[in-house]
């Protein structure tokens, strides 16, 4: 852990935003490469343009938040990135799999696709007639073949790291929104994902109960995690993103290392909307 | 009236049960698929199932017997009066039961199966393990209260000579010269199976409802 720390510091200290690896230094044991890299993605409904020619790409333990007004595509993003949404054309490569959008697509690599991602929702969606535990160990069991003792050993562990591991065969009811954000982490962390995705994990829980979601990410992000968080929260997007993305109309407005973006926003437009969130 | 009387009414428990249950059986089954191509995306399917969904519920059932006995079981195949009658409430309980059907799964929200994609489940395992489960807990209660309904319908049934409940007490009225007794009998006879029905789905639901509710 201590190590993933480190190469998270170095990522920081490195001067060129969009993935170049620096020229000096020693060489890293784990080279920063993107793990996630959108090119020319195009998203329409009908004739509403909710992406337009989006260029991104996230390296190897980055994290990334994307901050912009309502409506101007952030979930539409998440949503293509991992096909819940199909993108109209552009490419989508995530590891070693790159998809070209503008053709159809096999279920196999859908498949493969959502196998590196994991996705976290602003409404939680557990499953609501299973308990903790069984929501955490399903899709081990369904989508990487473990067996129901391996899944609920892997479960277990996860539901201890996020602090949940007496609720393990409550309902999923009878927990806080907090407490309900945080097992639908473990849920998908459950899988091994590559990068992990949040869309407004803590909009829908009060204050203090974002506070406990919020750590959890923290401490998800020290240990090395790829992430892409949709959020409102300036002081995550600040001091824990390594990267700022904000979002406007459906492209991308300002993109850069995270305290730069949110101090020194560039566009009249970001800086209005930042205007907004900090009167709040 | 006499305790033969009794018995001969009595004698129609087991086939009011069997035309329910064997209605019941169908329409659950069918239901299913019906509901899944109603609501599919492919618009001139969806159009037709909604068009023909509406017209099997449009028809009294009376008019499903009439048609299944007298036009199809006398023309094309011989069917028994019990056949042909298990037929006409199997196919207006399929469409009935592929509304409850519909109604349970709306009630998921959109969120239920994006969690699932995204966890990559597949198609069967989002069936079976999201979908199914969660559906059952809604349908329940309005199944029961259509079974219930679907057993007071059977009595149609003797019309065409099924010697069900209904039919066996017109029988005993004609042979006793009463009116009142026998229907009074046959009528306890009905709110007799139907409260078991109502009994086990409320027992079922609390069941159910105790696991996931606050
Ligand atoms: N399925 C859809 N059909 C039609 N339009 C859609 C659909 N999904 C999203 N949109 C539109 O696309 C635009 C972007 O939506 P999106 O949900 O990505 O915004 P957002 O940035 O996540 O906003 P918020 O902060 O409110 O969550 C909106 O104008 C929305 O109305
Ligand atoms: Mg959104």
């Amino acid at each position: 852990m201590a190590y993933d720390l480190d190469v998270a510091r170095m990522k920081a200290l490195s001067p060129s935003p969009l993935g170049a690896p620096s020229a000096s230094g020693s060489p890293a044991p784990e080279p920063s490469r993107p793990v996630i890299k959108l090119d020319h993605l195009s998203k329409s409904f009908g004739t509403f343009q909710a992406l337009q020619d989006i260029n991104l790409s996230v390296l190897q333990g980055d994290v990334l938040a994307i901050i912009g007004p309502s409506g101007s595509g952030k979930s539409t993003l998440l949503r293509c990135i991992n096909w819940l949404e199909p993108a109209n054309s552009g490419r989508i490569t995530v590891g070693d799999l790159s998809l070209d959008c503008s053709k159809p697509v096999g279920k196999e690599q859908i498949t493969t696709l959502r196998r590196q991602l994991g996705m976290v929702f602003q409404s939680f969606n557990l499953f609501p007639h299973m308990t903790v535990l069984r929501n955490v160990s399903l899709a081990q069991e369904r989508t990487l073949g473990r067996s129901r003792r391996e899944a609920d050993e892997v479960s277990m562990g996860l539901l201890e790291r996020v602090g949940l591991a007496d609720k393990a065969h409550q309902y999923p009811v009878r927990c806080s929104g907090g407490q309900q954000q945080r097992i639908a982490i473990a849920r998908a962390l459950a899988l091994d994902p590559k990068v992990m995705l949040f869309d407004e994990p803590t909009s829908a829980l009060d204050p203090e109960l974002g506070l406990e979601v919020l750590a959890v990410m923290r401490e998800l992000a020290s240990s090395g995690m790829t992430m892409i968080v949709v959020t409102h929260e300036m002081g995550f997007a600040e001091n824990v993103s390594e990267h700022t993305m904000i979002m406007a109309d459906g492209q991308i407005l300002e993109y850069g290392p995270s305290r730069e973006v949110i101090r020194n926003p560039q566009t009249e437009r970001a800086r209005r909307f930042l205007r907004a969130v900090n009167d709040r | 009236m006499t305790w033969g009387h009794l018995v001969h009414i009595a004698y129609g428990i087991p086939l009011t049960l069997a035309l329910t249950g064997g209605a019941f059986f169908v329409g659950a089954v069918l239901g299913f698929p019906i509901m899944l191509l109603r609501e599919s995306s492919f618009m001139p399917l969806k159009v037709a199932m909604i068009a023909i969904i509406a017209f099997i519920r449009a028809l009294p059932p009376i008019l499903w017997v009439f048609l299944l006995y007298f036009g199809i079981g006398t023309g094309l195949i011989n069917l028994s009066p019990f056949v042909a009658a298990v037929a006409a409430f199997g196919i207006i309980a399929a469409v009935n039961m592929a509304e409850i059907y519909r109604g349970g799964m709306v009630s998921i929200s959109a969120g239920q199966w994006e969690a699932a994609h995204a966890l990559n489940l597949s198609r069967l395992s989002i069936w079976r393990d999201v979908m199914a489960p969660q559906m059952v807990r809604v349908a329940l209660p309005p199944s029961a209260t259509y079974v219930i309904g679907l057993m007071k319908d059977s009595a149609i049934a003797s019309t065409i000579g099924v010697a069900e409940l209904a039919y066996r007490g017109k029988q005993v009225s004609q042979m006793s010269f009463e009116g009142l007794l026998p229907f009074t009998v046959v009528g306890a006879c009905y709110i007799a199976l139907s409260l078991p029905v109502a009994w086990l789905s409320r027992t079922a639901e609390r069941k159910l409802r105790a696991k996931v509710a606050r």
